[in-house]
């Protein structure tokens, strides 16, 4: 109930053109998230990272009347700094300080953000860090992440979504300081913003930045409109060579429900019961690692959630209007890399033939309207998802799941399952350091029993033979196979 | 409940700008030691309806004095949710869900914690609950051997990123005698040979979870009476252990020693640049010190990042120090070169910055704005109880007190131009240095 008390305090300013979600409080830390509806899903065609560059120059670069050191030499004192996340749709620049440091915090923040210094020496440092983390950080030094990345691409292949965020290494080379400050001018506008703050600031405070940031352009939303997804005829198995120590699976494949669907918290139930992140609690988990100790754990999705092996909590502010459905598979030893596979799928198979027993489902609803307020834990989180669900166009986060799962029935869940998620047509990405041997595996089709290091019940032997022999059934054309180096190039 | 709020958040706010002194952990929280030697910390914070419980154990890889069981520590945190007799793991899942709670634990070189986040009126249930998998825990050998290849495919998810191989490299090179020769994750033979210690893994968990090894803190929307019976109810009845670890001390490094570390997969060199330091100190000025070098050598305000990371662009990352060790540990500075040629320019970089503080003296206002670096993103962190309690948790695994960060704060406050000249000449010297570098295969 706390939760909507509060709620009834934003107050939507409409000053300018400009939306603030403004959460006044006693904490003398002060949050900040500056939020633009525009994203990577804007990158003009062969230009493909211009979002990320764009605003990794804003946030590591200098502003007009100071170079970046300056700037730093300034934020370090308060040890504050200004945040970014470039996702298809939203891009966040995101930051808090303390109320003693509030007038210079913001100072640099507005300066950042409306008079940039366009500065060719910081623009190649920025540069090369965008590709390090596109060449290094991904690609060869995160092989789940790489997988998980690379599903994406796949599945929305023509797609404005078709692209990683942060580009492709041959167009983040191209990029010229024109096509970013012509980036800035288009979509970093007004239209497009929400301000969210939330502490103990001073009265006049949100008058002040709506003025200040007025500034910006007024411009047009920068929406554009997203195709209908081709669909997939097949299953698509990709698996990425690479030198690597073992296995790492990405299955999924979009699906109609985002947070503004009717049916998004029906499924979220069945998510959270399959494949919960990072917890111990999930079907996926329990029959893939803890009975069976296949890897370090195995986890589903029904929203984009990056670095996820790096943090618990979802960040907000990755709105989209598309979704996919995923299955993440932590990395498993090459020899159980095709049981691992046929157990996912059988599991996934379970899910969508039976669903969940009517005590999963009222124990999964249960947990899920009390764990939603630690997702609000921080003022910021809660920040950011306030500024979602406007995005999404329904009520408060909170109120809006713990009312919706209240009038949630079993029968709901059983047949979003059916109507939303299903068994074939898949994409699946392998990353595996033996990529023609594992093709090879997957078209022979033959069995691929286990072999336990300790004994194991009768009833999981006897599921371990219907794994083990579960056809898949694919094709040479199915299965492709690339190099690492092809790989967001 | 108001009464505690309005405490709380005074505290907050006057950690920054109230008069001498100036106590960074400022929270209302109480200590209570039960007769057994478990210590309780109750912290009520103003965030709502949270709780947040933390369990420490001060128990890490530095313990695993035996050969062979190296990374135990940690796999035992795994074994940890194998369950009991009461309460096998689906059980307790069912219970930690019932409460919406996230939980998870983990394993450092001194530290061993588990911890759930949760609604409050899960806090009896779970306290209950958690009691009995550390006084009773119980599992099959069957179990035991699965859950070791869970430790095998952390291993190998791990083993993706050079930075995690660099480490081992690191350690196994600084390191003779002491346990933090090896990793957290322990060596690959003893990961591999995990399945085999059944007999062992009890040994370890009678050894090591009693009660005078384990800390409590309970943080959030509590009430500090209620826990303390709760506590007492659920904890108070776990027997004392006896065993203490001797952990063999580091003989004194005689010489300089590098390492190289052939990466197979294409990647820009790294570069760790290690002095030996002493163990953690609150009480002296060394550790302090440490700290304030670390920032001003390297930070994003130092000469150094302005004219590598900046300027001359040559590395895209320049980092790292002292880490908080209950033993004498390394200070280590890490840098990611943006070319081959450059790495041994940039190590002798590092170095030469290092040795600039034997000789020079920082100006007093750079030493200004790192005390009030440090202090602030201090307070940027509080901002939940789970982040509460997570400091405390740290705190506890050096000194079993709040309080140590208290005096390491005030300690920083304290420093001088003069202490910095003093730690530098007497830690950063040749012979306490170990160079790894870390690069991928040569281009064709």
């Amino acid at each position: 109930m706390k939760k909507l008390a509060l709620f009834s305090f934003l107050i939507s300013a409409t000053l300018p053109a400009i939306e603030v979600v403004a959460m006044p409080g006693q904490s003398p830390l002060i949050q900040f998230r500056f939020v633009f509806r525009a994203g990577a899903a804007n990158d003009p065609k062969g230009k493909e990272g211009t979002a990320a560059l764009t605003v990794g120059l804003i946030t590591g670069g200098g502003t007009k009347s100071m170079t970046y050191q300056q700037v730093l030499d300034a934020m370090y004192p308060m040890a504050s700094d200004l945040e970014r996340q470039v996702d298809k749709e939203m891009i966040v620049f995101s930051g808090s300080t303390h109320i003693d440091n509030l007038d210079a915090y913001y100072a640099l923040v507005r300066d950042a953000l409306l008079t940039p210094g366009w500065r060719e020496d910081d623009l190649k440092r920025v540069r090369d860090n965008l590709k390090n983390a596109v060449r290094l950080s991904l690609r060869e030094n995160n092989d789940e992440e790489l997988g998980k990345e690379l599903l994406y691409s796949l599945l929305y292949k023509g797609h404005p979504y078709g692209h990683l965020s942060l580009g492709n290494l041959s167009s983040i080379d191209a990029l010229t300081m024109a096509d970013l400050q012509a980036f800035y001018q288009t979509h970093l506008n007004q239209a497009n913003l929400t301000i969210g703050i939330a502490g103990k600031y001073p009265a006049g405070f949100v008058e002040r930045m709506t003025k200040d940031f007025a500034a910006l352009p007024k411009g047009k939303p920068s929406t554009v409109k997203l195709p209908e997804l081709a669909p997939l005829k097949t299953t698509q198995v990709t698996i990425v060579q690479k030198k690597t120590r073992a296995v790492a699976y990405s299955i999924g494949y979009p699906i109609d429900v985002t947070r503004s669907h009717p049916d998004f918290p029906a499924l979220l139930v069945a998510n959270t019961w399959f494949g919960p992140h990072r917890s111990s609690g999930g079907n996926l988990y329990q029959r893939m690692r803890e009975i069976r100790g296949l890897n370090y754990g195995d986890y589903s999705y029904i929203e984009y959630f990056p670095r996820g092996m790096f943090q618990f909590e979802p960040d907000p502010n990755l709105y989209r209007r598309g979704q996919i459905f995923q299955i993440w598979i932590r990395p498993v030893e090459p020899p159980t890399a095709h049981f691992a596979l046929r157990l996912a799928l059988f599991e996934l198979e379970r899910l969508i033939d039976k669903g969940l027993t009517e005590s999963d489902f009222e124990a999964t609803r249960d947990f899920l309207a009390l764990n939603v307020n630690l997702l609000m834990k921080t003022k910021s989180a809660e920040l950011g998802y306030a500024i979602d669900s406007k995005a999404y166009g329904i009520p408060e986060y909170t109120s809006y799941l713990q009312s919706a799962l209240k009038k949630l029935t079993h029968e709901d869940v059983q047949k979003a399952i059916r109507k939303h998620l299903r068994k074939d047509r898949l994409q699946i990405v392998a990353i595996s350091d033996n990529a023609e041997d594992l093709k090879k595996q997957f078209l022979a089709d033959a069995p691929s029993p286990m072999k336990y290091n300790a004994s194991k019940p009768g009833d999981i032997l006897e599921e371990d033979k219907l794994v083990s022999t579960k056809k898949l059934g694919w094709k040479p054309e199915q299965i492709t196979v690339v190099p690492v180096e092809s790989v967001f190039q | 409940m108001r009464r505690l709020i309005t405490l709380a958040l005074l505290a907050a706010i006057n950690m920054l700008t109230a008069a001498e002194p100036r106590k960074i952990f400022d929270y209302p929280y109480q200590q209570h030691d039960f007769p057994n030697g478990l210590r309780l910390f109750t912290v009520p914070t103003d965030y709502p309806n949270i709780v947040a419980l933390y369990i420490v154990v001060n128990v890490g890889s530095r313990n695993e004095v035996e050969p062979g069981k190296s990374g135990f520590a940690h796999f035992f945190e795994h074994v940890m949710f194998r369950g009991t007799k009461k309460n096998p793991p689906q059980k307790w899942e069912a219970t930690m869900k019932a409460a919406g709670a996230a939980t998870n634990a983990f394993t450092s070189d001194d530290l061993t914690a588990y911890h759930a986040t949760f609604s409050k009126q899960g806090l009896a249930s779970i306290l209950e609950l958690e009691a009995d998998r550390f006084q009773n825990l119980e599992y099959s050998e069957s179990l035991f051997r699965t859950e070791a290849l869970a430790v095998n495919g952390e291993y190998n998810k791990n083993s993706a990123a050079p930075t995690s191989k660099l480490n081992e490299k690191m350690r196994e090179t600084a390191f003779d005698a002491h346990t933090y020769k090896h990793t957290t994750m322990g060596f690959l033979a003893d990961i591999k040979a995990m399945p085999d210690q059944f007999a062992y893994s009890r040994e370890f968990f009678d050894r090591f979870y009693r009660p005078e090894y384990t800390s409590i803190l309970v943080v959030g929307d509590i009430n500090p009476a209620e826990v303390k019976a709760l506590v007492e109810k659920h904890w108070g009845g776990w027997q004392r252990g006896k065993y203490t670890a001797a952990i063999p001390a580091e003989p004194a490094q005689k010489a300089e020693r590098k390492a190289q570390v052939d990466w197979q997969v294409p990647t820009l060199p790294w570069l760790a640049v290690a002095y030996k330091v002493p163990a953690y100190s609150d009480s002296d000025k060394e550790t302090a010190a440490l700290d304030l070098i670390s920032a001003l050598a390297f930070g994003p305000t130092s000469p150094a990042y302005q004219r590598l990371v900046l300027q001359e662009q040559k590395v895209d990352v320049l980092a790292g120090g002292a880490q908080q060790r209950v033993d004498p540990y390394l200070f280590t500075i890490y840098s990611r070169v943006k070319a081959e040629k450059d790495v041994d320019a940039i190590r002798e970089s590092i170095v030469s910055t290092l040795n600039g503080f034997k000789d020079t003296l920082i100006e007093a206002k750079k030493l200004d704005a790192v005390k009030n670096n440090l202090r602030y993103q201090f307070a940027l962190s509080m901002d939940n109880s789970e982040a509460i309690a997570d400091a405390l948790a740290r705190a506890v695994a050096l000194r079993r007190s709040p309080e140590t960060l208290n005096r390491l704060y005030a300690l920083y406050d304290q420093i001088t131009p003069e202490d910095l000249r003093n730690v530098a000449r007497k830690y950063f010297v040749e012979s306490g240095r170990t160079v790894v570098t870390l690069s991928g295969p040569k281009a064709k």
